[in-house]
């Protein structure tokens, strides 16, 4: 394997989720889930919700839900500015459903020509869907239940 | 014997006057935290998002086609576009003055420049107290309410769309947010900063990286390391890819950076407030004390003069009547 490590950092307006030298970064931008490396050329662009999937330096797997925002790749550097972002194991599921459940029912009230937001509503759809998937593959790799 | 009830009453007066700052000391400190807890809370996003800009920018500069106009300097400037943040209250000591002062200040420095433009200003206000600037003979085109404490970068929303739209149509050629940067509790800097177009050759705009504080939640470190390489070395070297196309990226991420901008000079505003009105009321309270202190003691003084002044008469009187 090689020695060479991308200094990976993502931040929130909230806190700074995670930060730490990893091998490798998968990310889900609005061209397609891309993965970088180290040595990768310098790159902007813009996420969507979905699931980050990382390698740490010491071969361990972390798995991250990120519900939007924006990526800077510089010389193996990797800047994430995310509108939310949370590690797989701070998830807790049933909340996720819980919200899920919520937002699924107010499109539906929507739909009814009730006035509420559309943009908004099936933002929150996605966000959830993006924690869904993180735990579900955080489960998957640490072969839990 | 009227002077020592004048007194009595001036004691009291200023007691309950020590009471109120006392009080109003207390709120401010309680709202100092808050604010303070929101200021660093999005600082590291702020300045990371900060940078990131500042790089685009320099990638755009370096380019012959242009990026995106929000990236591109205009040659002439004509009208100033001024975002002013102040509180909506006063007894905070000089936090407003001093913001004002600092306003006034840069933009004779901006309007001296080259001696024949004279750009025009407009301010666009965050908070009432800023309605002053309009007695200074400023344009005053909006006025944003502002809430105590800010809570999410919705609420800096319509003020954003109003400069980027205003920046985009050719109405302002140059937008300046005035804010005042939190450095700690008792350190408050009143600071302009250039908003629009992006502007490279600024050393200090990191929004309260100033302070040495390890609480500030700061990748100094990282921000460093940057700015050596391609602040000093004068040439910025990163050609960067954009996917899916450098329009569709800015456009998203631009106004976005900028309203976090704006949130964050709201915020770190809002602190140093809190902070100024804190120090202001907790030195009211020391003064009422010391005048209290004084008063009581000529109080003693009138009620002994009285005393001695009435055991003389008496005595006198009985002297009289002895013999």
């Amino acid at each position: 394997m090689s020695d060479k490590y991308i200094k990976f950092e993502i931040v929130t307006p909230e806190r700074v989720v995670l930060k730490e030298e990893v091998r490798q970064v998968t990310v889900p931008t609005k061209a397609g889930e891309i993965t970088v490396l180290p040595d990768h050329i310098p790159l902007v662009s813009s996420l969507m919700p979905g699931v980050i999937y990382l390698k740490k330096r010491n071969g361990e797997d972390e798995i991250m839900s990120v519900s939007g925002g924006f990526l800077e790749v510089l010389k193996n550097k990797v800047v994430i500015l995310a509108d939310t972002a949370e590690r797989a194991e701070e998830i807790d599921m049933d909340r996720v459903e819980e919200a899920r459940r919520r937002a699924v029912e107010l499109k539906e009230k929507a739909r009814r020509g009730e006035n509420v937001n559309f943009v908004e509503i099936n933002a929150a759809i996605e966000r959830e869907l993006a924690r869904t998937k993180a735990i579900k593959r955080w489960r998957k790799i640490k072969n839990i239940k | 014997m009227s002077s020592t009830r004048d007194i009595k009453s001036r004691i009291k007066s200023i007691g309950n006057t020590k009471k109120i700052t006392k009080a109003m000391e207390m709120v401010a400190v309680s709202k100092m935290r808050k604010a303070i807890e929101a200021v660093l809370k999005t600082r590291t996003y702020a300045n990371l998002s900060w940078l990131t800009v500042l790089n685009l920018s320099r990638s755009a500069n370096g380019e012959k086609e242009k990026l995106h106009p929000l990236l591109t300097a205009r040659k002439e400037i004509k009208k100033v576009g001024i975002i002013l943040i102040t509180s909506n209250r006063g007894l905070c000591g000089g936090f407003n003055a001093a913001i004002i002062n600092k306003v006034q200040e840069s933009i004779q420095k901006y309007q001296k420049i080259d001696e024949r433009v004279v750009a025009e200003a407009e301010f666009i206000l965050i908070g009432k107290k800023g309605a002053v600037i309009h007695r200074h003979g400023q344009t005053v085109v909006a006025d944003f309410p502002k809430l105590d404490l800010a809570s999410e970068v919705n609420e800096i929303v319509p003020v954003a769309n109003l400069i980027i739209g205003g920046y985009l149509d050719g109405k302002y050629d140059k937008v300046m947010v005035a804010y005042t940067d939190f450095v700690s509790s008792s350190k408050q800097i009143p600071r302009v900063k250039q908003l629009l177009p992006v502007k490279i050759n600024q050393a200090d705009n990191y929004l309260g990286i100033v302070g040495q504080d390890t609480r500030l939640g700061l990748d100094k470190e990282f921000i460093e390391q940057k700015e050596e390489k391609y602040l000093q070395s004068g040439k910025f070297n990163y050609e960067y890819t954009f996917e899916p196309g450098p329009k569709e990226v800015l456009d998203d991420m631009l106004p976005r950076l900028i309203e976090v901008q704006l949130y964050q000079a709201l915020l770190e505003s809002n602190a140093s407030e809190h902070s100024a009105r804190m120090a202001a009321m907790h030195q009211a309270t020391e003064a009422a004390g010391d005048m209290v202190s004084e008063l009581i003691l000529s109080y003693n003084k009138a009620r002994q003069i009285s005393i001695t002044s009435e055991i003389a008469e008496i005595s006198a009187g009985a002297n009289a009547l002895a013999e």
